[in-house]
């Protein structure tokens, strides 16, 4: 564990400057990406670090089902013997939610996309990774 | 069920008593702010266990923050029965016994309820107060002084959930007679 992370609240590790950021990110990820309505970025634990559109009612409740689903993702990843769970693909009659683990970064976090409509699986996917190194790529000089 | 704020001992009671070892999904806590611990439950803990009687037990643990109360409600569904986990060292445990347990009674009036206090200072009338406290909004539950750490303990816990069970089974037998 980073000694870091146990002294300092995550307001304090967190500074505006790289939620904004973050959300520049997201924006970009949304606006590009058809079908996209809803991008988070959160903490293992249930935190909201940054989301774009920024006045979802439900973000904090979806941040926090994230962090549960994840988790359960990879305790069930470990009793079945795998190892290093991912992704989180949820597909439902009206769209997907795609959670992924930004990789590389500690604490762990995970970038949370909501999409409605048709869009194929496959380029949700690959947009939401670009957009994971991208924060990778961002985040690793400040927090990692 | 086990559930109780952040640091209550919920993860540690669970592990005390399953016979394999739990389904854990704890992670880095980076709210040091409210608990001051390395790591979280995000999710569940769940654990097994096979007491003497042959009876099976399966043992559930909720997270502890508000936020994640969408799990509260989910894993209350089919439970025979909540124990609640109080922290008796924190200075606002009477507070946490009256939120936590009225949240757990809005989901269901009905379950067998029990409440574990640890950390309680030695002379600390905790106990008392917080059966009082419950008495008086009509909720009964027996109260006990326990340490998670000890199987002893958490099989008390246990024990006495099944007594209130099998109460609550008779007095409907009884009724229905």
């Amino acid at each position: 564990m980073d000694s870091k992370l146990i002294m300092q609240p995550i307001s304090q590790r967190f500074a505006p400057a790289v939620a904004e950021g973050t959300r520049r990110l997201l924006e970009t990820l949304v606006d590009a990406t058809p079908g996209v309505t809803f991008a988070m970025l959160t903490t293992a634990d249930g935190f909201e670090i940054a989301a774009h559109p920024g006045a979802l009612s439900k973000a904090q409740r979806l941040a926090a089902m994230s962090s549960s689903l994840q988790a359960l993702s990879e305790a069930m990843v470990n009793e079945a013997g795998l190892a290093g769970a991912r992704n989180l693909v949820i597909e439902s009659d009206g769209g997907t939610i795609i959670v992924l683990g930004v990789g590389k970064l500690a604490p762990r976090l995970a970038l949370t996309v909501v999409a409605h409509g048709g869009e194929t699986l496959g380029r949700l996917l690959w947009a939401t990774r670009e957009c994971c190194v991208s924060m990778e790529q961002q985040l690793l000089p400040v927090i990692g | 069920m086990f559930t109780g704020p952040m640091g209550a001992g919920k993860t540690t009671a669970i592990r005390a008593i399953s016979d394999a070892p739990p389904v854990s999904t704890e992670v880095a806590n980076t709210d040091q702010a409210t608990y001051a611990k390395p790591t979280t439950t995000v999710a569940l803990d769940y654990g097994q266990l096979l007491l003497e009687d042959g009876t099976a037990v399966s043992l559930y643990g909720t997270p502890g923050q508000q936020r994640f109360s969408f799990m509260w409600e989910i894993l209350c569904r089919g439970a025979i029965g909540v124990i609640l986990l109080l922290d008796g060292s924190t200075a606002n445990a009477r507070q946490e016994l009256q939120s936590y347990a009225e949240a757990f009674r809005r989901i269901d009036p009905g379950q067998p309820f029990v409440i574990g206090i640890g950390r309680v200072p030695p002379g600390d009338c905790l106990l008392d107060e917080c059966a009082r406290a419950l008495g008086s909004r009509g909720i009964v539950a027996p109260v006990f002084g326990v340490d998670v750490r000890q199987r002893e303990d958490v099989l008390l816990l246990i024990e006495t959930l099944l007594c209130v069970l099998e109460a609550h089974g008779l007095e409907a037998d009884h009724a229905a007679h």
